[in-house]
């Protein structure tokens, strides 16, 4: 299976093909509408010097985008999500459920919680899809 | 008991607590303590007409700014924004809040607006703060939500017409003072519901799927003083020695879900109140044995601490059947304490079973249930068992 460099738009492609392709995400989905975006806060120690914006847009089960942003772009965003680089790396490897990283502050969210909660069943499938792709992350290049 | 050998969480309680009859009237040299010299009282008229107000007021003194007293049932983000512009008129450095869970968390709305200006339907989200909010003192008129220790507040966004949650650590009160004194004339039915909010804290954060074991323990003591107290509250409401184990105990309990989480419980009463407008304490005293029935298969260990503090778990039992007793125990509880036992008592009907269930599905607490809830129908029949 290919790696890919986390944190990139070619691994953020692969994570795009891969929620893309699944039948289980379309039908889970099928409810969704909107975008999500994640802030990475810098950690120049482990090879984030600068802040990463990710935009994500999902509707009615079709991903519509996922790519590297702006700012301005990622804090338009539906629901912004922000933490520390540590922080993302876990729930990318499945280490903290995402859930509890919210409520114990590991993770910040600007946005509407029952939404998410409603469609938690989505969340939890990009998430598991975004498990799926082997990566070579910044700090262990 | 068991804990996954790679535990890892998060404990945060970092409010003062001060206890004793009568230690409202400290409330004056608490501020002090904190650097504040004008507070603002946030309290609700019920509380007002009670004169519970009469004697925080005059030990604070010249140190009261303003009151607001225009808090009702159920709190809103327009009501925050508008006594936090009181608030700010007067020149207010520290918020005291003075009754039960919507006069708190008002409060917590409040100090929000303080420090970081703007209205408080831009302050929707989870650990979105940065920096300490303006310091607050709780001096709680019930024994039940322990909103005097957690972080979150649940209001009322009245132009979207559904109530927002703001989870901050930086936003938990200060200090609460727990003062016997302030419950004392708390009705019969009150005592009873708010003190089976408490209950239901306990029992749902041993059930969690954040349990562990510091939440645990308070969770525990707190099941064991209401367990004993609660009952003597309900049978003579002056008996302050009571009415302080029972404040203790949903503190206790609010430290426990502030850190372990709710479940399927306050999902289908938070429902129940926006649907069918049944308090949340009695809402979730009727429902607590029936959600228990519904996640014994997956919460037994929990259920069967919950019998250990209840006193009803007997040498030989294994666990499911410790599980059981835990039920029936809190069935006969309810009992003995003249809860209402049945949602047809407090007036909901058929339709509002269906449209509260569907609500339930999105309420947030409903992640950390122990067994996982996503349909409809099974929430539907745990409200109809209740019914």
């Amino acid at each position: 299976m290919a790696k890919y460099n986390a944190m990139t738009q070619e691994w953020l492609d692969a994570w795009k093909e891969k929620i893309a392709t699944s039948k289980e995400y379309r039908e889970i989905a099928k409810n969704w509408e909107g975008s999500v975006s994640m802030i990475v806060n810098p950690d120049p120690e482990k090879g984030i010097p600068e802040p990463i914006y990710l935009f994500m847009d999902f509707w009615h089960g079709d991903v519509l985008e996922i790519a590297l942003c702006d700012k301005a772009k990622a804090e338009s965003a539906k629901f912004v999500m922000s933490g520390d680089y540590a922080r993302w790396k876990q729930v990318a490897k499945k280490e903290v459920d995402s859930t509890k990283a919210l409520m114990q502050g590991k993770l910040k969210l600007k946005g509407d919680l029952t939404y998410i909660v409603r469609n938690i069943k989505t969340v939890n499938k990009v998430i598991d899809l975004l498990c799926e792709i082997e990566a070579i992350w910044p700090d262990e290049a | 008991m068991a804990y996954d050998r790679d535990l890892s969480f998060v404990y945060f309680g970092p409010t003062k607590i001060v206890f004793g009859a009568g230690t409202a009237r400290d409330v004056d040299m608490e501020m002090a303590g904190l650097g504040c010299r004008r507070a603002l009282v946030v309290t609700d008229p019920g509380v007002m007409k009670a004169g519970l107000v009469e004697g925080v007021l005059k030990a604070l003194g010249d140190r009261c700014v303003g009151v607001w007293s225009d808090v009702p049932q159920d709190t809103g983000v327009g009501i925050v924004n508008r006594a936090a512009a009181f608030a700010r008129e007067k020149g207010a450095d520290c918020v005291v809040s003075v009754g039960g869970g919507s006069v708190i968390d008002t409060g917590k709305g409040i100090c929000i607006l303080l420090t970081e200006g703007g209205g408080l339907e831009n302050f929707e989200g989870i650990q979105l703060l940065t920096r300490p909010q303006t310091p607050h003192i709780v001096i709680p008129t019930t024994a039940g939500t322990g909103s005097e220790v957690t972080c979150m507040a649940v209001i009322l966004d009245e132009r979207k017409g559904q109530k927002i949650l703001i989870v901050e650590y930086f936003n938990t009160p200060r200090i609460a003072i727990l003062d016997p004194k302030m419950t004392e004339k708390l009705p019969p039915l009150l005592t009873v519901s708010t003190g089976m909010d408490a209950m239901t804290h306990a029992v749902e954060a041993l059930q969690s799927v954040q349990r562990e074991p510091i939440a645990d323990g308070l969770a525990m003591q707190a099941i064991r003083l209401l367990h004993r107290d609660l009952p003597v509250c309900a049978e003579n409401g002056a008996d302050l020695a009571a009415r302080g184990q029972t404040q203790l105990a949903a503190t206790m309990a609010g430290w426990a879900f502030g850190n372990a989480m709710v479940g399927l419980v306050h999902a289908m009463a938070h429902s129940l109140g926006a649907i069918a407008r049944v308090p949340h304490g009695i809402a979730n005293g009727i429902l607590l044995p029936h959600v228990m029935a519904f996640n014994l298969d997956d919460a037994a260990e929990g259920y069967a601490m919950v019998a250990e503090a209840l006193g009803v778990r007997e040498r030989g039992m294994d666990e499911r059947e410790a599980a059981e007793a835990a039920i029936t125990a809190i069935r006969s509880f309810l009992e003995r304490i003249g809860h209402p036992l049945r949602l047809s008592e407090v007036g909901v009907t058929d339709e509002d079973i269906a449209k509260s269930a569907a609500l339930s599905l999105s309420d947030g607490a409903i992640v950390n249930n122990p067994r996982p809830v996503l349909d409809e129908e099974e929430v539907i029949a745990v409200y109809r068992a209740a019914f």
